[in-house]
């Protein structure tokens, strides 16, 4: 980690410097895809790493630039980490049916009336992003336009609210 | 989405912030803590009796104990809102404090004579009435450490909600000593102590779900 560098550009990230800010994005980007390479499996990494580039965006402001800026983002690339074991850990697997491929619309629509009740039960904001990428398709900035959001916080609802639809499922599947 | 497209995004979506400054946030929660402190004395529901200072120990006692517990605890919790901060070490230091002014107290005046001395010494109504209003009364800066939290970016989910609850308990209790008319040790380690954990144990169920990030 090349500590005095980092810090110089996010300070200067810190204060709106975009090309300051790319460059540490970039360079933090491939250093925690070797870091998640380590400790995940290969599907993941990109994913583990995308995450943590946005926690590092939306919690930028906590980076004290009196410090060095590596244990600060090794810290939070260790706790989305952990976080992603746990969720590993708590994620149900299921071995699939051999008749699988027979399509069943019965299904599809009980799904998506489920989806739909659960959609109801989180906080509007992060329904609708989800509605608007998930289901209908449009691009994120698509939908940052149409919900009058930036960006970041578009992801930010959908990651947040992925989540705890995951979380509601799953107390739901408890409780059947 | 690749990591080279989320990157342009952010990169866009880029707007100076404000970091965050450690003391700063300790200041607000100091300057809470104080009005809180100055609106009970205002209010009339605490006074200072300088003469039950100099002649009771357990009032010394209970402020200074009280007051280190809320000081240390609340500059660790708001210490462990920075992702790069670990409060492993400082929090045993922390729990050792708080089992030698809870041993103090217990010492000071002696076991009681028996079961009936005890229960009387306990006066498990007037108890209940202390142990709620300091739970009352930490909620104020426990909200504000909420606050705090939500705002920072805590990575231990487990020590930082203890810490937050611990302080605003200790808070709490430290404020309560200046309208409470008990005296006895065994009283206040078991009713301000009864009232600190349910806080602090609180904060720790709780915290982490406004905490996760």
């Amino acid at each position: 980690m090349a500590d005095d560098h980092w810090r110089d550009l996010m300070l200067a990230a810190q204060a709106g410097d975009a090309a300051a800010y790319r460059r540490l994005l970039v360079e933090a980007g491939s250093w925690l895809r070797t870091y998640y390479a380590r400790r995940l499996p290969a599907s993941m990494v990109d994913d583990a790493a995308q995450e943590v580039l946005l926690a590092v965006h939306t919690k930028r402001h906590t980076y004290d630039p009196a410090k060095p800026f590596g244990p600060w983002l090794a810290a939070i690339a260790r706790y989305k980490w952990i976080d992603r074991l746990r969720a590993m850990k708590d994620a149900l697997t299921e071995e699939l049916p051999e008749d699988i491929a027979v399509r069943d619309h019965g299904e599809a629509i009980q799904s998506a009336s489920v989806l739909e009740r659960l959609l109801g039960r989180i906080k509007p904001a992060q329904a609708n992003a989800i509605r608007l990428v998930k289901l209908e398709g449009l691009s994120i900035k698509e939908t940052a336009e149409r919900l009058d959001q930036t960006v970041a916080l578009v992801k930010v609802n959908i990651h947040r609210g992925l989540r705890q639809l995951s979380e509601l499922a799953r107390e739901e599947s408890h409780e059947a | 989405m690749k990591l080279e497209s989320l990157i342009d995004e952010l990169t866009e979506d880029l707007t100076p912030v404000r970091p965050r400054r450690f003391w700063a946030d300790l200041l607000m929660l100091a300057l809470i803590a104080a009005v809180e402190l100055a609106l009970l004395f205002a209010l009339g529901i605490a006074h200072l009796d300088l003469e039950r200072l100099a002649t009771q120990p357990t009032m010394g006692w209970r402020l200074v104990s009280l007051g280190v517990i809320a000081l240390m605890s609340g500059f660790l919790a708001v210490r462990s809102f920075d992702p790069a901060y670990s409060a492993k070490d400082a929090l045993r230091w922390l729990g050792v404090i708080v089992v030698l002014c809870l041993a103090y107290g217990l010492v000071m005046n002696g076991p009681p004579a028996g079961t009936a001395s005890l229960l009387q010494r306990l006066d498990w109504r007037s108890g209940i009435q202390c142990a709620s209003k300091i739970v009352l009364l930490s909620l104020p800066p426990l909200a504000a450490l909420a606050l705090l939290c939500r705002r920072g970016a805590p990575t231990d989910l487990r020590r930082t909600p203890l810490l937050s609850g611990l302080a605003a308990a200790a808070w709490g209790a430290f404020v309560f000593v200046f309208a409470c008319p008990f005296n006895d040790p065994l009283y206040i380690v078991v009713w301000y102590g009864i009232a600190c954990g349910l806080v602090t144990l609180a904060a720790r169920l709780m915290m982490p779900r406004i905490a996760r990030w």
